[in-house]
């Protein structure tokens, strides 16, 4: 198993009783509650905590997000290329430039291409569907964002993979006439792609297209269910069965002395469920097209409601029931791994049993007012005392212990 | 596509393979009516008092009500094509053509193209131009802002008169959620128009009427009055105690208006 650390960068500074008085704090609270200074060492540490993790053997993940308290990250292609020419080691994924939100994907290969050239091979190419608020702060519709989703995915892969001259892509979302990027990447063959996803019916294509599916914060149920309709649509298409290196998980992560300090810190972690998840009502999930018509009923009377036995909670009903939980409450959820090295490792590996294994821990490492010292302090101990534990976890077939 | 080739009485209309539930009422000169956010409830009392007037027609727009809305039908294009298309399977050599909000732009598009075929053109809290400059929206933005004010600005009093989504039915909260997400598709980019109409209302051949609510806060009555003097000869007028509905919210003063000016 691989682990790989992820800091979104967010920004707990903001006044209390202004955050109370915000309807949303995404999308709309004025950026002038965001201090420069204190985003620059912000940015600053994080830097320091990812070339930590490089000279611990955790690969990184740059992510992205718009427009709020829970990350400044807005441009993942600027801190994906300072982490592909400072590390040196690791493997880097770009989880990723939200590319349903961009008007241009060709653009986009651009910048995977240059940071896969600058860190000389190392980049994996991660894609995330986006939504909710981000659809406003980015002037996308939310009206067929799975289709772009797919659509800018084919083109940036014909992109980075094209070597013979100019070729023409006019598609139903995106148009570009004269495609031909230099530099190309510098792995041979098109980098490994990722895509996070919890509903079963995009986890089929994931599956099919034989990505890693990463599933963040979903849990031991969403994930089953989500991991089995990949194993499930590969095997309707004919394809073998997938091998536990397509499939990741992505928790909160702390690690402390003792079991005790390291869930201290996990209740740090719970800033980013608890404060930056909140959003109005308008980001929500009665966003056009989000969820078919007969779903009204229960979206425009009352809050998203749960998902079913056997089905994956929407992202936003997701969201909703992860907000004001604590620490233990996360842990029981198995969004959170916290304690002790020998604690965490067992819940790592409780939920890979539970799951029917993964092959890549996805780790939020610090959010909200967890510090500088505190993360590098939980990832020094994970790297040295959890990852070689992992390392040892071989790849296997994918939901080797699941009824299917 | 495959004109309709005559207008049949009841039941939905055909344009080709786009199946349009239709709201039909009254007798006289046929209107069409293409309306707004939403699409028209065949109880909703203005219906009968216009239907003293005219021969209403009122489809539901593709992807909007219980009207299909083929895959490749997604832009403002397609939907004024649809109802040139309607048009030419109404045997009347005059037609009148009213519009309520984003079915108002709908028709100042179809009344620029269709030309002297619109007889009357009644555009009520119409969308559909840009009239201010890049920092002003004109047309208060319904999907990105937040539900509480969108409700006080569509509505006169919001209390009174906005639906209230606890009291309706599962069919009904699945038909708005159904209408929100056509809206959307059609009217995301540019926000509700399109860039290029303003420069084509001086061709419009039909004698207009610019009806405005005058507690509009999603399009305001300004906004209206510069839509009419873009229009040659169109008379603009407001309704009190009404906002973007003012059919639903003060319908007898409505249909006076509306009557009035047909008769003119």
């Amino acid at each position: 198993m691989d682990a790989w650390f992820q800091n979104e960068v967010t920004y707990p500074h903001v006044a209390q009783e202004v955050l109370d008085a915000a309807d949303s704090v995404r999308a709309t609270l004025p950026n002038k509650y965001c201090d420069p200074e204190i985003a620059a060492n912000l940015f600053a540490e994080a830097i320091d905590e990812y070339l930590l993790c490089d000279d611990l053997g955790i690969n990184v993940i740059c992510t992205e997000h718009h427009a709020g308290i829970n990350s400044l990250l807005a441009s993942n292609p600027m801190l994906l290329s300072i982490l592909a020419s400072q590390t040196k080691n690791v493997r880097i994924l770009s989880l990723g430039t939200l590319i349903t939100l961009r008007p241009d994907p060709v653009r986009v290969a651009e910048e995977y291409a240059t940071a896969d050239v600058l860190s000389r091979g190392r980049l994996e190419i991660g894609f995330v569907k986006s939504g909710l608020s981000e659809y406003a702060s980015n002037q996308a519709s939310p009206i067929d964002n799975g289709d772009r989703y797919w659509e800018a995915i084919d083109l940036i892969s014909k992109a980075l993979s094209h070597q013979e001259g100019v070729f023409s892509w006019e598609g139903k979302h995106f148009t570009h006439r004269h495609v031909n990027i230099w530099p190309r990447p510098y792995q041979p063959t098109l980098p490994r792609m990722w895509s996070a996803t919890g509903d079963p019916s995009t986890a089929g294509d994931v599956g099919r297209r034989d990505m890693v599916q990463v599933l963040v914060l979903r849990g031991p149920e969403g994930t089953k269910t989500a991991f089995a309709a990949n194993r499930r649509a590969r095997a309707a298409a004919g394809m073998p069965k997938p091998t536990t290196d397509r499939f990741a998980y992505a928790a909160l992560v702390a690690v402390g002395d003792t079991h005790e300090e390291g869930v201290r810190m996990g209740e740090k972690l719970m800033w980013f469920l608890n404060t930056s998840l909140r959003s109005a009502p308008q980001f929500g999930p009665k966003l056009p097209g989000l969820a078919p018509p007969q779903a009204a009923p229960g979206l425009y009377r009352t809050k998203p409601a749960a998902a079913k036995p056997g089905e994956t909670a929407s992202a936003a009903a997701n969201a909703a029931a992860l907000m004001n939980i604590t620490a233990e409450q996360a842990m029981a959820r198995g969004i959170m791994f916290a304690g002790s090295p020998d604690t965490v490792h067992k819940q790592i590996m409780d939920f890979h049993e539970a799951v029917g294994g993964f092959d890549h821990l996805s780790m939020i490492g610090r959010s909200g007012f967890m510090t500088h010292a505190e993360t590098s302090k939980s990832m020094t101990l994970f790297g040295k005392e959890v990852l070689p534990r992992l390392k040892e976890v071989k790849t296997v077939t994918a939901g080797y212990n699941q009824p299917d | 596509m495959t004109n309709a080739t005559a207008l049949p009485a009841s039941g939905n209309l055909l344009i080709g393979d786009i199946e349009l539930e239709v709201v039909r009422r009254g007798v006289g000169q046929p209107m069409l009516l293409l309306h707004g956010f939403q699409n028209i409830e065949p109880d909703a009392p203005f219906l009968d008092m216009l239907g003293d007037h005219a021969s209403i027609i009122a489809p539901s727009h593709p992807g909007f009500g219980r009207s299909s809305r083929p895959k490749d039908v997604e832009t403002v294009y397609d939907l004024v094509h649809c109802y040139l298309a309607l048009l030419d399977s109404i045997p009347d050599e005059k037609v009148s053509l009213m519009g309520f909000s984003f079915g108002g732009w709908l028709a100042a598009e179809i009344a620029v193209k269709a030309g002297r075929r619109i007889d009357r053109l009644i555009l009520v809290d119409a969308l559909g131009i840009k009239i201010s400059g890049p920092e002003t929206p004109d047309i208060f933005d319904v999907f990105n802002k937040h539900p509480d004010e969108v409700r006080k600005r569509s509505w006169h009093d919001p209390a009174a008169q906005a639906p209230d989504y606890d009291a309706l039915s599962d069919s009904q909260l699945a038909n708005i959620s159904r209408n929100w997400e056509a809206l959307c598709r059609y009217g995301w980019h540019p926000y509700m128009y399109n860039p290029q109409l303003k420069r084509w209302l001086g061709h419009i051949k039909a004698r207009t009427l610019v009806l405005w609510g005058a507690s509009d806060g999603i399009v305001t009555p300004a906004y209206g009055e510069a839509y009419a003097r873009l229009i040659p000869g169109a008379r603009f007028e407001t309704i009190d105690a009404a906002a973007h509905h003012p059919y639903l919210e003060q319908p007898r003063a409505f249909v006076d208006r509306v009557s009035r000016f047909l008769k003119s």
